[in-house]
């Protein structure tokens, strides 16, 4: 029965911009395929529900040894996951993440962004880092670093208008991502320079 | 003083549209409100508004999520992150209250009296389902009086 059947172990959660992952190690049984299913408990139902749990239907009876959980972990609560083994009718004791996870925990790294000098425009376009971002964008033209400017902007692979450059200077541009719901930011990217377009216009 | 409290509308919106349909379905009683009667939310006056959010939250969070338990794992799911995320601006709320910047005037304790009355004129089950029924009610209002 269960006895033979151990918790899985390593049970950690990875999260990186928001996106949460839970992971463990694999159950090994010679010859046999384990799968496993996982639970997620939120403050509310901590205190709320009697203690309950909840299933997540994409990792019931799953051979994977990862959840993506971010979907359930939607608030800004602390939440406790659990995993188990499960062969046959098998099932193995839970095994439960150590201490609390709250989503304020993730790690944000800096946006990818591409700066782009149009004529005398000065252009920005950012990746995309999800539904939970926006970017605090700084540019300034080089030389002026006491006059930098900011756009705060969601748009997301689409290329974003920051300024109309003096001909022939250098812009500088960088950004760092923001999440509103955990009120944290995330280091800036490096900074990326481009030269406007010299003057086309000739003095006779 | 006035009360601020950081929550994710978009958050709590995107998770009740995803179910609305499958929750409104199982409330059979069409012709009664749970919120809205007899008057709207909108009536109140904005002074009021602190401290009736908060009452509803607690409410929610005290009375109507823990009667709304499905066979749907979906929707149970999208309950919890409702639940949750009303669990933490019902914190955030009880602080600003703590600290007299939500004072409840006799508006907003009157309608709050009515909507437990009409609460409690159903049977728990059909009573909690109407409630997360309405819950886009309670967002629109708190939407308009930001």
């Amino acid at each position: 029965g269960d006895a033979l059947l151990p918790a899985p172990q390593s049970i950690s959660i990875l999260s990186t911009n928001m996106k949460h992952f839970l992971t463990w190690s694999p159950v090994i049984i010679q010859g046999a395929t384990v799968r496993y299913s996982v639970e997620f408990q939120g403050e509310y139902e901590r205190e709320y529900a009697n203690g309950s749990w909840i299933p997540i239907s994409e990792c019931s009876l799953t051979t994977a040894t990862l959840c993506n959980v971010t979907q359930d972990i939607s608030a800004s609560v602390p939440y406790r996951l659990r995993v188990r083994a499960e062969l046959g009718s098998a099932r193995s004791p839970w095994g439960t993440t150590e201490g609390f996870f709250t989503r304020a925990m993730t790690s944000l790294t800096p946006p990818q962004l591409r700066v782009l000098a149009d004529g005398h425009h000065l252009l920005v376009e950012l990746a995309d880092m999800g539904p939970s971002f926006q970017f605090h964008v700084l540019y300034w033209k080089k030389g002026q670093e006491s006059r930098v400017q900011q756009k705060v902007t969601r748009e997301v692979s689409s290329v974003v208008h920051l300024d109309t450059m003096e001909a022939g200077a250098e812009y500088c541009v960088k950004a760092q991502a923001h999440v509103e719901a955990i009120n944290r930011s995330s280091s800036f990217s490096p900074t990326q320079c481009v030269r406007a377009q010299g003057d086309t216009s000739l003095w006779l | 003083g006035s009360c601020r409290v950081s929550m994710s509308m978009a958050e709590i919106r995107a998770g009740f549209t995803a179910i609305k349909a499958n929750i409104q379905s199982r409330d059979p009683i069409r012709t009664l409100s749970i919120l809205s009667h007899p008057h709207s939310l909108h009536k109140l006056k904005p002074s009021d508004r602190c401290c009736i959010t908060h009452q509803l939250f607690t409410f929610y969070v005290d009375k109507v999520f823990k009667h709304c338990r499905t066979e749907d794992s979906f929707v149970n799911r999208k309950i919890s992150s409702i639940a949750n995320s009303f669990l933490s601006a019902s914190r955030k709320l009880g602080q600003c209250r703590e600290q007299n910047n939500c004072v409840c005037g006799e508006e907003s304790t009157e309608k709050f009296k009515q909507i437990l009355a009409n609460y409690e004129g159903l049977n728990v089950t059909s009573a909690a389902m109407k409630s997360l029924g309405e819950l886009d009610i309670l967002l629109d209002w708190m939407e308009k009086s930001r």
